[in-house]
């Protein structure tokens, strides 16, 4: 395991994304919150560039809402920019597709420093 | 050019020819090539905003819905060059080129504007799009409206170096394409050697599907009838999501054969895909649940090599829903030997012939 420094504290504004090339990969670091986390910039389906998308919410709807739409995570949905298939940032889990989720990498902080974990 | 693997070690480039790629075209850009009066028309749409794809100042698509909450943007290309820096991104060499809003064209009303918008794009297209030798290539745009000016455009261009064919505009056409109405068309794009491309988009309109009325056949009828109402049918059930809110509930899709599943399965998995938040109650993809349908065989496809039907089964896990049926006594019936006589197994002639529907019914043995 290495440390990388992506990122300075501040850098990243609250509900934004830097892309960030580490040790031949290219990773999204969002910032939510003040929560950072990551994940690789190379989507399941046809490997867009799905960091760089959207981050939103999204629509839900089962026995809970009595199947009404109802709009929730909202600053937690990155879409990708491709085909708009959706993942939890908080996760990686892919909304469509239930056993699909995208690794996602550890993130630090420390003295002001944002790292990667790899 | 893109590089791929041989098999045996080594690599070899193979050149890439998109078919299919959409300029987006604007009634401003186009305007200087519109023959007088219509010119003014598209001079007065300029500023208009365009819903993507609709015609600026028309809603032929009829989309009552607003957009979904969420979601990607759309693209647009509106360069030449901002097409070519793309296509290279993605290896391709060679782009036919079709419009974006012009995919409604068939729907406008007015014929005599339908045509001369036709001729503006063609203009503009060659104009401004296929003067460099870049590898774009382009198609024109027939208006169905006039199958003859259509023709006479064939003919202008046929020599264009870069127009190597014909698009059909074909959301809601009416009448379909196989009215002799086109024949000017296709005389004129034979003779010029020109491929005609029929592309739809996503329209639903008094036009389609219900122009289907216009078949003069009991053939052409009986072929679509049937499936294409299962089709609807299934396609409404999975996007309101019945197999979500009842998920004890069984259902069976009866007489429209079974080679329209696969297709349609593929065809919702792909664009859950893309639109997934717009159904979020879905918890899979579609085929998880249009896999635990039944259906009937009936009226059971008959290809020349029966292994393809198993085969199609196969695509759809078909030995675990589809069940014989024999229609009795009408006119298309199917006798149980036409079932048994396909090359399935033991096991699965079972279940075909008893089994799935036993297990459908509750029936005990």
């Amino acid at each position: 395991m290495a440390e990388y420094i992506v990122a300075q504290e501040g850098e990243i504004p609250d509900g934004d994304r830097r892309l960030v090339q580490v040790h031949g990969r290219e990773i999204g670091v969002f910032n939510l919150g003040g929560k950072y986390y990551a994940l690789p910039n190379i989507c399941i389906h046809q490997a867009g560039p799905l960091c760089t998308g959207r981050i939103s919410g999204t629509l839900i709807s089962n026995t809970d809402t009595n199947w009404k739409l109802q709009w929730g995570f909202e600053g937690e949905i990155v879409t990708c920019p491709w085909h708009a298939l959706e993942f939890n940032i908080t996760t990686g889990q892919c909304l469509a597709f239930p056993k699909r989720r995208l690794r996602s990498y550890t993130v630090k902080v420390e003295q002001g420093q944002i790292k990667l974990v790899l | 050019m893109i590089s791929i693997n041989t098999g045996d070690g080594r690599t070899e480039s193979i050149r890439i020819i998109d078919v299919d790629v959409h300029v987006h075209e604007n009634p401003k850009e186009m305007a200087p090539y519109c023959d007088m009066p219509w010119r003014k028309s598209l001079e007065m749409m300029e500023e208009e905003p365009g819903r993507y794809i609709d015609i600026p100042g028309f809603a032929p698509s009829l989309r009552l819905d607003p957009p979904f909450p969420g979601g990607a943007t759309a693209r647009k290309i509106f360069t030449a060059a901002q097409m070519r820096e793309d296509l290279d991104s993605m290896g391709i060499d060679i782009g036919v080129l079709f419009p974006d809003h012009l995919l409604t064209l068939a729907l406008l009303p007015n014929r005599d504007y339908a045509a001369a918008v036709a001729r503006a794009y063609n203009a503009w297209l060659i104009d401004r799009w296929l003067r460099d030798n870049n590898g774009l290539r382009g198609a024109l745009v027939a208006a169905p409206q006039d199958p003859v000016d259509a023709a006479r455009q064939i003919e202008r261009y046929a020599r264009e170096p870069n127009i190597i064919g014909v698009y059909l505009p074909t959301a809601a056409v009416r009448p379909l394409y196989g009215d002799t109405w086109y024949d000017p068309l296709y005389q004129a794009a034979q003779s010029a050697g020109l491929p005609v491309l029929l592309h739809s988009v996503s329209v639903v309109h008094p036009n389609f599907p219900f122009n289907l009325q216009d078949f003069d056949t009991a053939l052409a009828r009986h072929t679509l009838a049937h499936p294409f109402s299962m089709i609807a049918n299934m396609v409404s059930m999975i996007t309101t999501g019945v197999p979500a809110r009842f998920p004890n509930l069984k259902i069976a899709f009866c007489e429209a054969g079974i080679s329209w599943v696969p297709f349609v399965m593929w065809r919702l998995d792909k664009e859950y895909t893309e639109q997934r938040r717009q159904i979020p109650f879905l918890e899979d993809k579609p085929s998880t649940y249009i896999r635990r349908f039944y259906y009937c065989t009936q009226p059971v496809e008959e290809p020349d090599d029966t292994h393809d039907f198993v085969s199609m089964l196969h695509l759809f896990g078909g030995e675990d829903s589809v069940m014989y049926a024999s229609d009795w006594p009408h006119h298309d019936f199917d006798h149980p030997n036409k079932v048994l006589q396909l090359p399935l197994s033991l096991e699965a002639k079972r279940k075909l012939m008893g089994g799935n529907a036993a297990k459908l019914f509750n029936l005990q043995d």
